[in-house]
């Protein structure tokens, strides 16, 4: 009786196994039922795509209008000094001198009810934000799409890619969660035969070449043009100490050496006395800034954070206890915390970084692809610095 | 005394470190003197500045002050022999959100739900691990998973600001100042709390007829149901205390952060559990104080701001205090091994 019971369990189970398989297979890619009549339809959505706006009511998909200038790559930037920008070129210029690879044609035949995954890097009300913003324009286009989380877990943002290849997707948007890893995961999905566009955060420069293109922040360049606020505000001279992100992600260089590269040829009278990466705890940051001030006290002139929330509030927490509110201080935004800090005048200026606009420009790109538009191998949100002059144009926040 | 205890002894007695005798006979303020010591010669040599100030010395208990709650309460499970609560995480962020979720009906109703929630998180430990005898670790990361998962189904993944929710701007304004009220412009309220929280909890440890019970629960359990003890009843009450002082520890939190969000709290467990036993007490239980865990938050404290002062950096940081908390516990379990206590 219980050995047929046993053989019971296994048959069911056999044949759930074997249908979910079936019932796998047959959901393909849509580009076929898409049909290329949609190309029309698909190209009269612009339009409607360009009104959309985020929940700060900015206008949701913006993208940098004048471009970016890219100097020549030194031979070996390696070689150059930490400080000097060109040392970071790979880094910073990831994308635009890539040698594409096995990049699928564009089927030219419209947006509309393409079949997108979306996979982030993990759970996070930005995130949360950046995947209201992709579905936005995802639901103009009438696309079939789905945004996975790995929850900060590079080996289940793997397995989600392995299920994605098997689901056939019609492109594949991915938020890299490792940048080292970025090449073999962009290799695996474009030798799948799954077109690839990566967002948000830089990979490695090799994994440019398997992707069509690679849409987001442009983090060096905003935070180099931060520092020459932050060094115009400090007349140019004094210390100045560095609140760093997490290490191994592009942002922790980029809001790290891209300012510090940059005003070494600025204002080279700015000193750097100091740089952390106590995480973004308050409290870390707190105590972090309240013992520079008692190991720096009057030297330290300024602080630059890589984050405007937690990290912003313990720089302010630690400068008011210490009636030290001359310090200048500049970060990564816009969360609500950094707008607030930067309306009281605690903080002097953070960058715009849209989260909405990042996960909306990721999808208008694979749209754009679809409607077999020409496309830069980097597409960037635009530069902006959020200054007490036009905080109150972007709330309500959009996380 | 018989043979074999008597054997044991001997060889504690030949067997102890000099750090473990300095800690045996000077207890954790020992090492706080050492540390205190280090920075006056170290300022005397103009390799730090600005040591040994007032502002400096307030700096520290400042900013170990939200741990030192934490701690606290946590060290009731420690000593009782239940190791640790890890979810104290999420109990600060789920009793952070609904307290600022609840301050659209004003700040008093965001506070006592907070502290119901804190309850009955601490009541489902109880029940569970004072009742059902599930493993403590295993149980409290199961229940930190799954109140993390309930934190985000409810808000949608989303974070939430106490301006945006609240009823008034007083209520907002009094919720900020859980973090941000100071006395004489220098003394912050957690660092109140913590006093009051010190005072409080040492004497319920070690004078009251609770702690002599939770001792013999923590050093002997059997013994204790021997002797009649409520041992599943003085184990629920170590994970309510615990409950309750994290609830704490998240309202001040999220004051601090000023927003409700699941993040709130991360790391406090791990945290909370170094000061403990930096703190002298053992993890096997029955052994320790309050005074003791005090003296760990203001280690920790004295070796942030040390360390900063002399500019290392926070991946050595890092290094330095996990090297610092594998040493402790590596002594502590020598220790108990010399008392013929080998289950730490």
């Amino acid at each position: 009786m219980k050995k047929s019971f046993s053989l019971l369990v296994v048959l069911v189970l056999a044949l759930t196994f074997a249908g979910a398989v079936f019932a796998n297979g047959g959901s393909e890619s849509s580009t076929d039922a898409a049909g290329s009549g949609n190309l029309e339809a698909s190209l009269a959505l612009a339009g409607q795509v360009d009104a959309l706006t985020a929940a700060d009511g900015q206008p949701l998909i913006k993208v940098s209008g004048t471009g970016r200038e890219v100097p020549a790559r030194p031979a070996d930037p390696e070689a150059l000094p930490e400080d000097n920008p060109l040392h970071w070129w790979d880094m910073e210029f990831a994308g635009w001198n890539s040698t594409k690879k096995n990049i699928p044609d564009s089927p030219k035949d419209g947006a509309i009810g393409k079949k997108v995954i979306m996979i982030v890097h993990g759970d996070h009300p930005w995130t949360t934000a950046c995947i209201n913003g992709a579905t936005k324009v995802a639901d103009v286009y009438n696309m079939d799409f789905k945004a996975l989380s790995p929850n900060w877990d590079l080996a289940v943002q793997n397995q989600m890619i392995d299920q994605a290849i098997n689901e056939r997707p019609d492109l594949l948007l991915l938020i890299p969660l490792d940048a080292k890893t970025a090449p073999q995961q962009a290799r695996k999905i474009n030798q799948a035969g799954v077109p690839l566009i990566m967002f948000n955060t830089l990979p490695e420069a090799e994994a440019m070449d398997y992707c069509i293109a690679w849409t987001g922040p442009d983090d060096f360049g905003q935070f180099r043009k931060l520092s020459h606020l932050w060094a115009d505000k400090l007349g140019k001279e004094g210390g100045v100490a560095y609140i760093q992100h997490a290490p191994g992600g592009s942002p922790y260089f980029a809001r790290y050496w891209g300012p510090r590269s940059e005003l070494a040829e600025y204002a080279p009278g700015i000193k750097v006395l100091d740089a952390q990466a106590p995480g973004f705890e308050a409290d870390k940051t707190q105590q972090l800034v309240s013992d520079w001030l008692t190991r720096f006290g009057d030297e330290i002139v300024g602080i630059c954070a890589a984050d405007d929330s937690a990290q912003g509030l313990g720089i302010s927490e630690a400068l008011k206890k210490a009636g030290r509110e001359d310090i200048v201080v500049i970060a990564a935004g816009n969360s609500k915390q950094g707008m607030d800090l930067v309306k009281s005048g605690d903080i002097y200026a953070i960058t715009y970084q849209t989260a909405e606009g990042d996960g909306a420009l990721a999808v208008k790109t694979a749209a754009d692809w679809f409607n077999g538009e020409e496309l830069p191998p980097v597409r960037y949100l635009p530069q902006h610095m959020i200054t007490i002059d036009d905080v109150e144009d972007f709330y309500p926040p959009q996380w | 005394m018989s043979d074999l205890e008597q054997n044991k002894t001997d060889l504690r007695s030949v067997s102890q470190t000099g750090f473990l005798k300095i800690l045996n006979v000077a207890g954790i303020y020992g090492v706080v003197v050492l540390f205190i010591l280090l920075g006056i010669f170290l300022q005397l040599l103009g390799v730090i500045n600005n040591f040994m100030t007032a502002s400096n010395m307030l700096n520290i208990v400042d900013a170990v002050s939200m741990l030192g709650i934490v701690a606290l309460g946590m060290a009731f499970i420690t000593y009782s022999g239940h190791f640790a609560d890890l979810s104290a995480p999420t109990t600060m962020a789920l009793t952070g959100i609904v307290a600022v979720q609840m301050l659209q009906f004003g700040f008093v109703a965001a506070i006592v739900s907070a502290f119901i929630v804190g309850t009955i998180i601490g009541l489902i430990n109880a029940f569970a691990i004072g009742k059902l005898k599930v493993n403590p670790i295993i149980w409290t990361l199961a229940l930190n998973y799954m109140t993390l998962g309930v934190i985000r189904v409810i808000w949608a993944n989303k974070q939430i600001y106490p301006d945006m929710i609240a009823s008034s701007e007083k209520a907002v304004e009094l919720f900020d100042n859980i973090y941000r009220l100071r006395f004489f412009n220098k003394i912050a309220l957690p660092m109140i709390m913590l006093i009051i929280l010190v005072f409080l909890f040492h004497f319920v440890m070690s004078k009251s007829k609770f702690g002599i019970q939770l001792k013999i629960t923590g050093a002997a359990k059997k013994s204790a149901e021997y002797s009649g003890i409520n041992v599943e009843r003085m184990i629920g009450a170590a994970f309510i205390i615990s409950a309750l002082t994290a609830t704490l520890g998240g309202l001040t939190v999220t004051s601090l952060s000023r927003v409700g969000a699941w993040y709130n709290g991360a790391g406090y467990d791990f945290k909370a559990v170094t000061a403990i036993v930096i703190g002298g007490m053992t993890l096997a239980g029955g052994r320790g104080s309050i005074i003791g865990v005090l003296g760990g938050v203001l280690v920790i404290g004295l070796m942030n701001n040390l360390m900063t002062l002399l500019g290392v950096g926070t991946f050595s940081q890092d290094m330095i205090r996990g090297i610092i908390f594998i040493i402790v516990v590596g002594l502590n379990a020598k220790s108990l091994r010399n008392l013929g206590r080998d289950d730490a």
